[in-house]
């Protein structure tokens, strides 16, 4: 039997294949084998999606509102039983504590926080016209995350590595790096859902075992290991003798095989001290407060590098609600030098053209803010009705600002779209058709979008 | 039928030469076909999406719109000439370059017959009369009417195109009375339906041998392996009577407190069963495990089924006295479900409402009721205001925790312990400055101590809140509901309660009888979920019965008759077997809704006592490709608990205790203190319990975290406890094979099976060998197996000479970092790990506690646990 390489996940079917590819030798199947897409023409091929959790304040990143400048401090009341307890009650504006540039030539407009981002704006394109529905943030991150509010259904990663495999069948297909603190909602943001578990998003670990249990514990070496493999090996051949007809069997004894060649191959990956001084540099390596999210930036790299389909890149830290001078200065300058380096490495590699890059949290933040603790401490709460996002890279409509919020930020008003479009547009341009990108459960054909969504042309170069 | 299509072919030759008999066929078309199917499969996006807008903008509404056109400049109808119509040619899905294929959903292409009709339609001037003449052409019979398909009366959809229309027969099976399969006396029943429907020329294999068999029912009816002793007995009574030895064993087996054991395993993955409540929080539910031990002991009582469901959906309005009726309606609490300040009230409680009629439909009958909660459901006959009919059924249901005293049956071991234990952790702070570690294990940062003090604060409050769940679990407490005032339920436009329509009044599903009235129950708020339960837990329901015995066969097969056991409706798999499941419906009523009587009967059954071995392979994968014909028994894995629970079993560390508070195995350390975002802070580290007997009981008892999986069980397909698991998945995945050879915790297990064979067998590795396999494999080895092993022991053991064990100390501590929402500068803190360093923890056997010679036997034993054979049933 021959076969060019072994598979991350070997499918369960994999011992009837056997029998098939006596006759077709050369082919080589398996759930993470790569797929035509819908649309072959389409830029993207992999995607790297950095994902800020705890929502935003586009007010205070990529959606200036200048209109809040006159009502600064000024007090209202709400109150509406579709209101939750953190929109009602006495509340005050917020103007953004920023100030706002035009960046590049095509004179994007951010906050000035973005140093570095700035640099490379005409890369961007940002969205102002999304909308989400949900005001938790575990409800909110799954909803951005696998299209369903409640959980449990394929994070958008799955289904795009469901829909095109992935390059490299030594590499899980969707790769998650998290902090070290998983977000609101946990594990099962990057579910794979009612997809079979090959398209599940594996975590690399910032710290620890990177990939849980790779390593055998102390005391074991590699050459004992080996020597457990053979004996397992040969009590499995024994087996399969008196179960000729048991097709799981072979697939099972290869999985072995291929963790074995992953405990050698993953570390390699990972090990981004291989890196040059320079590209260190360039992603914040050397600086306390943007070492963190830089190194796993770099690491997104290498893996997109190496075929891997979809990256995404948690960074929390978000949710504003007080302070927000403070807090999303400090969050922008963790994030901003490493992205805007991401986004430049990308492009000198001639790599930005292929990878889908998306940045954005589960929802954007209000205007204004309740009076907490009797105070008034100048942040933001919550908002489902409008949000900042943008995307770069693979296909899409570089140096533009699509769609627009009301004159204080409170709502999209303009190409305003709810999540699942957004998601449709990201399948879209990753060559997938969402309608078409389909798995039968539970006696229904279901989709990314749940009942089906409108393509956002406008971010589409 | 045959007079339309020649009529059509006059037609399209005639083009637009208007012939008034065509534009009458064509008038009539419209009214019967073309508007139903434009309503069906277009409108949705071209006329009648939310917020006026019009995909493509083509308005498909009126005939003007199609005639303008949408923004491709064209027409969409060429008036006469189907064959230039952009619209027909979009339907057929074959002038893609030109015209993208429309419903661009493949689940919603049209059929050729279909594609017909708007082809004639157009071809006949594709004439669109007033409402008025559509009403009254609609009066006369349609003449397209094939007489096939039926209609169901109910209560009435919110389109009167819905109400009307016509549902393909089979599609309807499960709604369909269940019907008296004769069946000749002198057969067993299954083995008769099953032969009767197995495909000319493919023979059936024989009964396996008794140690398969053994172990093959065993694992199905407890979840564990038999012991050598019970495989011993077994082959001496199987070799004077194997039909008796047979029905011995299946007594025996359901008998034993672990059948129930294993019978709420697999119910638990239908309901959803956690002891957290998901979510931003993810609090603790202390309560629910009374839940869980009830559905244990319902099985190992034989509870009728009949009652089993009414119980849990009614049990309080049932008998409020009845401490077994309150804790089994902790069923209609088992979904996730959170309200904090960040949630509007009236949205949570219509998630609640939303999910427990979700639950119930699809728990009972089979029905994902959610399809008809914003449009009449597509493919079925429940139409939206059956949805919320159904949700006044539970409008009046309040969440409660009431007092109820422990029970005698319940176990209550641990309670004291678990409260003593939290008792001690409130009052004392758990939460530490870094800057009280010593200066090395510090995290070298720029520590801001105003990010530390506020953000310890929170994390502190927190941590309080956390405990007080904990400590609620000492307190005889049931996690049940009660009734309350219930809040008037509206059908809501699109599912959003910002738009309420009318009113509706308590019912059930009404495509049974036909109307509202004949399904409707008390507008009392009490007694509305009785009259609910007594109508699904009724033997004239016939959904109730079939998707029980449904999910039984599932549980012994591997393989359910109908192939989506949570969904009966037109879109699930129709059953394969559909004789036989009505014939096991009626059996199970007949026995008075007995599991145990119902299993009797399946496993008597020679198709579950077949070998797993095809007499001809060849013949099998041509005439049997979907593997329905039940002509060889189909091996299949372990299930995550049933791998765990049988390495405790085989190494002795098994505490079989049954039921109880949750237990804290070990798990994958790293997990364990990976910090997870709650609201404002990180979950509490996972500690195990102090004690192996603790610990090591069934993977039933193991408290399930929602936002904390079990890795192990989680790389083995445990399902996810937010939506209901209908099947399990078994595929092979490569960190299985990192879980297997290299978690400490596995090893761990090795070890003490080691240690177990050098106790029982000592100083004699060959004997030590014998019954390894007879403890895994419940046989001996044969001489090249034997000769393996000892070959590869002597490996191992030179191996291990040549390393040194390095021992490793569970943690004391955590140290924890977040980010400081006010500050954005990150804060660190110390949070203790009281089990821990409490000193009365007790780890398992582990490699720096044995010798060489343990250690190669621990390594062969890990072998074993990963061979196929030990995973693998036959």
């Amino acid at each position: 039997m021959l076969r060019r390489e072994f598979l991350y996940g070997v499918n369960g079917g994999l011992g009837a294949l056997a029998f098939h590819s006596m006759l077709k030798a050369e082919e080589v199947d398996g759930p993470l084998v790569p797929k035509v897409a819908h649309f072959p023409k389409t830029k993207a091929k992999r995607c790297i999606f950095l994902y800020m959790a705890g929502g935003p304040s586009h007010i205070d990143t990529f959606d200036p509102k200048p209109k809040l400048k006159d009502l600064h401090l000024k007090k209202f009341q709400r109150q509406s039983k579709f209101l939750s307890a953190m929109g009602s009650g006495e509340r005050y504006y917020v103007q953004s504590p920023f100030d706002f540039i035009k960046a590049g030539e095509s004179g994007i407009e951010m906050c000035d926080q973005w140093q570095h981002l700035s640099s490379i704006a005409d890369e961007l394109c940002v969205y102002r016209g999304c909308q989400a529905e949900s005001i938790n943030h575990p409800t909110a991150n799954y909803h951005m995350n696998t299209g369903n509010r409640f959980g449990g259904d394929p994070a958008i990663g799955s289904w795009v590595t469901y829909g095109l495999g992935s390059e490299n069948q030594n590499l899980p297909g969707y790769v998650v790096l998290p902090e070290v603190a998983y977000p609101q909602g946990g594990a099962a943001n990057w579910s794979n859902g009612y997809l079979p578990p090959h398209y599940q998003g594996t975590t690399l670990r910032a710290k620890g075992s990177p990939i849980l249990d790779l390593h055998p514990p102390k005391g074991v070496t590699r050459e004992g290991q080996r020597n457990h493999l053979n004996l397992l090996g040969g009590l499995n051949a024994l087996h399969a003798e008196r179960h000729i007809q048991h097709n799981d069997l072979a697939a099972r004894m290869e999985s072995y095989e291929l963790a074995y060649r992953m405990q050698m191959e993953v570390p390699g990956i990972l090990d981004i001290d291989k890196e040059n001084q320079s590209t260190q540099e360039d992603y914040g390596l050397n600086d306390k407060r943007t070492e963190e999210f830089g190194r796993r930036l770099l690491l997104a790299r290498r893996l997109i590098e190496r075929g891997v389909r979809f990256v995404q890149v948690y960074t929390a830290g978000w949710d504003s609600h007080d302070y927000i001078k403070r807090s999303h200065a400090e969050r922008i300058r963790s994030v901003d030098k490493p992205i805007a380096s991401l986004l430049k490495d990308l492009k000198e590699r001639g790599l930005l053209d292929e990878t889908l890059v998306v940045w954005g949290g589960e929802f954007g933040r209000t205007p204004d803010n309740g009076k907490r603790g009797g105070g008034e401490r100048l942040g933001r709460d919550h908002n489902k009705n409008a949000m900042a996002l943008w995307m770069a890279g693979g296909g899409v409509n570089k140096g533009s600002v699509i769609g627009g919020t009301d004159e204080i930020g409170d709502k999209a008003v303009d190409v305003v779209h709810p999540i699942r479009d957004l998601h449709v547009t990201m399948l879209k341009l990753m060559g997938l058709d969402d309608n078409k990108l389909t798995y039968f459960h539970g006696g229904r054909f279901k989709q990314l979008s749940q009942t089906g969504g409108e393509v956002i042309d406008q971010l589409i170069g | 039928m045959v007079r339309l299509p020649l009529l059509t072919i006059i037609f399209a030759f005639l083009g637009i030469l208007k012939a008034q008999s065509s534009e009458v066929s064509s008038e009539l078309l419209f009214a019967h076909k073309i508007q139903p199917l434009f309503k069906a499969k277009c409108l949705t996006c071209h006329g009648e999406a939310p917020n006026n807008k019009i995909k493509g903008d083509l308005d498909m509404r009126l005939l003007g719109g199609l005639i303008r056109g949408g923004e491709s400049g064209e027409p969409s109808i060429v008036v006469g000439d189907a064959s230039k119509s952009p619209l027909y040619l979009a339907v057929t899905r074959v002038h893609e370059n030109d015209w993208s294929a429309m419903p661009p959903k493949e689940n919603d292409r049209l059929d050729g017959v279909q594609i017909g009709y708007i082809k004639d339609w157009i071809n006949g001037g594709a004439v669109w009369p007033s409402d008025k003449r559509i009403a009254k052409i609609l009066d006369s019979p349609d003449p397209w009417d094939t007489g096939k398909g039926i209609r169901v009366k109910t209560s009435g959809g919110i389109d009167p195109v819905w109400t009307n229309r016509k549902y393909e027969e089979d599609k309807l099976w499960a709604y369909q009375g269940l019907r008296d399969i004769k069946v000749p006396g002198e057969l067993h029943p299954i083995d008769y339906l099953i032969e009767k429907s197995l495909p000319k020329g493919l023979p059936i294999s024989p009964q396996a041998d008794p140690g398969t068999l053994i172990r093959r029912v065993t694992f199905g009816l407890t979840g564990l392996p038999p012991t050598p002793i019970e495989m011993k007995k077994f082959k001496v009574s199987w070799e004077k009577d194997s039909v008796k030895a047979w029905s011995e064993l299946i007594n025996r087996l359901l008998d034993s407190p672990h059948y129930g054991e294993q019978m709420a395993r697999h119910w638990l993955d239908v309901v959803r069963y956690a002891d957290s409540a998901g979510f931003s929080n993810d609090y603790p539910r202390p309560h629910a495990w009374r839940y869980r031990d009830y559905v244990v002991r319902s099985f190992n009582n034989d509870k009728p089924y009949d009652r089993f469901v009414k119980e849990q959906i009614a049990g309080d309005e049932i008998d409020e006295n009845s401490p077994e009726n309150l804790i089994a309606t902790g069923f209609l609490r088992m979904g996730p479900w959170e309200h904090t300040a960040m949630s509007v009230k009236a949205v949570t409680r219509q998630q609640y409402l939303d999910d427990v009629v979700n639950s119930v439909g699809v728990t009972f009958l089979a029905n994902e009721l959610k399809c008809a909660k914003c449009h009449d459901h597509k493919f079925d006959p429940i139409p939206t205001k059956d949805y919320y009919r159904m949700q006044a059924i539970f409008a009046p249901v309040s969440f409660i925790e009431r007092q109820l005293p422990w029970q005698k049956y319940e176990n209550k071991k641990g309670i004291r312990k678990d409260q003593e234990r939290y008792q001690k952790l409130i009052k004392s702070d758990g939460i530490k400055s870094i800057k009280t570690l010593p200066e090395e294990d510090q995290p070298i940062i720029d520590f801001d101590l105003e990010s530390e003090r506020a953000g310890h604060s929170k994390v502190k409050n927190k941590r309080r809140q956390q405990l007080n769940y904990q400590l609620k679990r000492a307190e005889p407490v049931v996690f049940s509901v009660s009734n309350g005032k219930p809040d008037k339920i509206h059908i809501l436009k699109g599912g959003s309660i910002e738009s309420p329509e009318s009113e509706v009044e308590p019912g059930f599903l009404s495509l049974f009888n036909g109307s509202e009235k004949s399904s409707s129950v008390t507008k009392n708020a009490n007694g509305r979920r009785k009259e609910l339960a007594d109508w699904i837990a009724s033997k004239d329901n016939p959904l109730t019965a079939r998707v029980i015995v449904n999910r039984v066969w599932q549980w012994h097969f591997g393989q359910a008759l109908a192939g989506n056991p949570n969904n009966f409706g037109g879109t699930g798999k129709s059953p394969t077997h559909p004789k036989l499941l009505d014939w096991l419906a009626q059996r199970f009523i007949k026995e008075g809704w007995s599991f145990k009587e119902i299993h009797r009967i399946i496993l008597s059954s020679a198709a579950y006592q077949r070998s797993t071995v095809p007499l001809d392979p060849q013949a099998l994968a041509k005439l049997d490709s979907l593997g329905t014909s039940y002509s060889v028994f189909k091996p299949r894995r372990l299930t995550a608990e049933e791998l765990r629970d049988s390495m405790l079993l085989v190494s002795g560390e098994l505490n079989p205790a049954i039921g109880g508070i949750p237990s804290h195995p070990e798990i994958n350390e790293e997990v364990a203190m990976q910090p997870r975002h709650i609201m404002g802070s990180v979950g509490p580290a996972y500690q195990a319990d102090p004690l192996p007997s603790e610990r090591n009981r069934r993977t039933l008892y193991a408290e399930r975290i929602r936002t904390l999986a079990d890795p192990m069980l989680e790389v083995f397909n445990k399902p996810g406890p937010d939506i209901s698991c209908e099947q399990r998945e078994n595929a092979t995945i490569a960190p299985q094979a990192f879980t297997m050879l290299n978690s400490p915790i596995i090893r761990s297990r090795a070890l003490a099976f080691a240690a177990r064979l050098e106790k029982e067998r000592p100083n004699n590795l060959t004997e030590q060998i014998k019954l390894a396999f007879q403890l895994a494999y419940q046989r001996l080895p044969n001489s090249n197996e034997l000769k393996l092993c000892l070959e590869n022991l002597e490996v191992f053991k030179k191996q291990h000479q040549t390393n040194i064990q390095e021992k490793v100390e569970v943690p004391k501590y955590v140290v924890r970092q977040m980010v400081e929402e006010m500050t954005g500068l990150s804060f660190w803190w110390v949070e203790d790990l009281d089990v821990y360093a409490g000193g009365n923890y007790v780890p398992d056997l582990k490699p720096w506690d044995v010798g060489h010679g343990t250690l190669a036997m621990g390594d062969l034993c890990l072998v074993l646990f990963n061979s196929n054979e030990f995973v693998y049933v036959y």
